[in-house]
């Protein structure tokens, strides 16, 4: 396994006195495609939010590329990391190109982008397969296209770590898998990505790796093939969850 | 390829042509014929009345009618809230409330400076504080306490204007309903300099951020992750698009409406770019304020109708319209 980009040590984090995480530690290396799971509540967005450096911890640390996340410079860590929020308002009158632009604001130091940027942009909207509607308004996009266009922004920020809270819970099927083979291939290519999910067969099937959030720490950190081995981690989510292992492969059922 | 960002050259052309020939044409239009051969030989008093009255007052309109614009579409990318005008966040107010306390105890001059600038200024530098303080929770900043803070703080200031106004005599409260619609006066050329220079650097400053603004636009957790500083970039939006408010306010009272409108319309022709955005809302909402001064000169001449009187027509309806659909953001 190549060297970790990403590690997490000891993270705690409470509001104001309640305990939401506490002891979080775990190390993500380039090309990893990591799958965050656990129940509402479990502080998977917390510590997305964490790792991103949009919350502090209470105790612990995140180190970036060798370096602790609080000593990066805030245009030198953009250029490190792509983060995107689970929710976005949808009522922007700016063009999906000029959104997806916006991931090049820690790149371009002048007023307007330049020729490379927007190379870099309209390969990354090519790859998101929303180049169509580069001129179109946001606010005239359907939920799932306007979440291609912000998919594309993170990509096009060109960051060695991806965060991303939830990117495809309210797409339809085929733009979930859709968005996750997105993942999939950006992961190949040497990112490392961390993604929220509440679809177990989703991270099955598209990611390296499962950590499942519960009373607030790391309740299993496994990597996809041994995660069929040993479903009962799957009780986490509900008792109602089984693995169907007659099928071509290993499956999760509902009860 | 992406489309290089917009047309740039033609919009900013096209505003900033508009700008000085409104500069140039509107000083023309006023309630009395001039004779231009007067004019021509610098005749006294059609020479003043140009130049001293008219031309004051027509820049006067053209740079309060842009920190206006300006300052309105900063605040609405700044608290993503379409309806945010310069007056959102309080200062305006309270400039307000300051120059309504100098009309009622008679305060013409305050220091060497006319008493209606002083309080004005007094009363928003203070507000500025207490706003900053409020909206501060355990050193982080967010728009939304910044919205909040704002519209309290706003509330407070117009019972006190209410309350101040209620309580003073005849002549004193005719002055302040007069003052509080809001209308351009000339003024001498020092203070017009020293306006138009506050205004111009404070907007050069906000327009040159004009990628930080897009990105708060969209949200604080997305501005942040793409390498802006959140905070620092709400404590100097805030700051700027104070002092072209309460500076503006001093000068003319509580003009409305050009805030809030010409950012909308242009938001609806151009997108939502603020780095092609705010130089044109300033350039034409300047135009806008100085055209509807003129108007005001010559609709019922001799009579006068005060500048923010013909905004505030224009803009009604206007507002109606935007409430109807829903906002156009």
């Amino acid at each position: 396994m190549r060297s970790p980009v990403l590690r997490v040590r000891n993270v705690a984090w409470r509001a104001s006195t309640v305990p939401v995480l506490e002891h979080v530690s775990f190390d993500v290396a380039p090309g990893e495609l990591v799958a965050v799971m656990g129940r509402n509540g479990a502080g998977k967005s917390t510590l997305l939010d964490i790792i991103a450096g949009l919350r502090s911890p209470t105790e612990g640390a995140v180190i970036l590329a060798e370096r602790p996340l609080d000593e990066w410079a805030a245009i030198a860590r953009a250029r490190m990391l792509a983060h995107l929020p689970q929710s976005l308002r949808a009522d922007l009158s700016m063009r999906a190109e000029a959104l997806v632009l916006m991931g090049r604001y820690a790149h371009a130091a002048r007023w307007f982008e330049s020729d490379e940027d927007r190379q870099v942009a309209q390969e990354a909207m090519q790859r998101c397969e929303c180049l169509e509607f580069r001129r179109r308004t946001l606010a005239t996009l359907s939920g799932g296209e306007r979440q291609r266009v912000f998919l594309a922004a993170c990509l096009a920020q060109q960051g060695r770590v991806l965060l991303l809270d939830e990117p495809a819970t309210f797409l339809d099927v085929d733009q979930q898998l859709q968005c996750f083979s997105v993942l999939r291939a950006e992961a190949e290519r040497g990112t490392a990505c961390l993604v929220v999910t509440h679809d177990v067969n989703l991270a099955l099937t598209f990611c390296t790796r499962v950590i499942i959030l519960a009373e607030r720490g790391v309740a299993r950190d496994l990597a996809t093939e041994s995660a069929l081995d040993d479903p009962a981690w799957l009780h986490v989510f509900s008792q109602r969850l089984t693995v169907d292992q007659g099928a071509s492969r290993p499956w999760v059922r509902y009860e | 390829m992406l489309m290089k960002p917009y047309p740039v050259v033609s919009w900013l052309g096209g505003s900033a042509l508009l700008f000085v020939a409104a500069a140039v044409l509107l000083p023309l239009a006023g309630p009395s014929a001039l004779d231009w051969g007067h004019v021509w030989q610098r005749q006294e008093p059609d020479w003043s009345i140009l130049t001293n009255l008219r031309l004051s007052r027509t820049l006067l309109g053209l740079f309060a009618g842009g920190a206006l614009a300006l300052a309105g579409s900063l605040f609405q990318s700044m608290l993503r809230d379409a309806l945010a005008t310069p007056y959102t966040l309080g200062v305006s107010t309270a400039a307000s409330l300051g120059a309504v306390i100098a009309i009622a105890f008679d305060w013409h001059m305050v220091a060497g400076v006319v008493g209606i600038w002083a309080g004005a200024l007094t009363g928003a530098g203070l507000i500025l504080l207490v706003v900053m303080g409020a909206a501060t929770r355990g050193g982080q900043l967010s728009s939304s306490s910044l919205l909040l803070a704002g519209i309290a703080i706003n509330s407070v200031c117009a019972a006190l204007i209410l309350l101040v106004h209620g309580l003073t005599g005849m002549s004193q409260s005719f002055a302040i309903s007069r003052w509080l619609i809001g209308g351009l006066d000339a003024i001498e050329r020092p203070t017009l300099l020293i306006y138009v220079a506050a205004v111009v650097g404070t907007g050069l400053l906000i327009v040159r951020q004009g990628r930080q603004w897009n990105l708060l636009a969209v949200g604080e957790a997305w501005a942040a992750t793409r390498g802006a500083q959140v905070r620092r970039a709400l404590v100097q939006g805030y700051l700027a698009g104070s002092i072209l408010a309460a500076a503006t306010v001093a000068l003319t009272g509580p003009i409305g409406f050009v805030g809030l409108v010409v950012p909308h319309l242009l938001r609806a022709r151009l997108g939502g770019d603020d780095r092609l955005l705010m130089p044109c809302a300033f350039l034409l909402g300047g135009v806008l304020l100085a055209s509807c001064d003129a108007l005001g000169r010559v609709l019922l001449a001799p009579a006068e109708i005060p500048a923010g009187a013909i905004t505030a027509f224009i803009g009604g309806p206007h507002l109606i319209w935007v409430v109807r659909r829903g906002g156009t953001r």
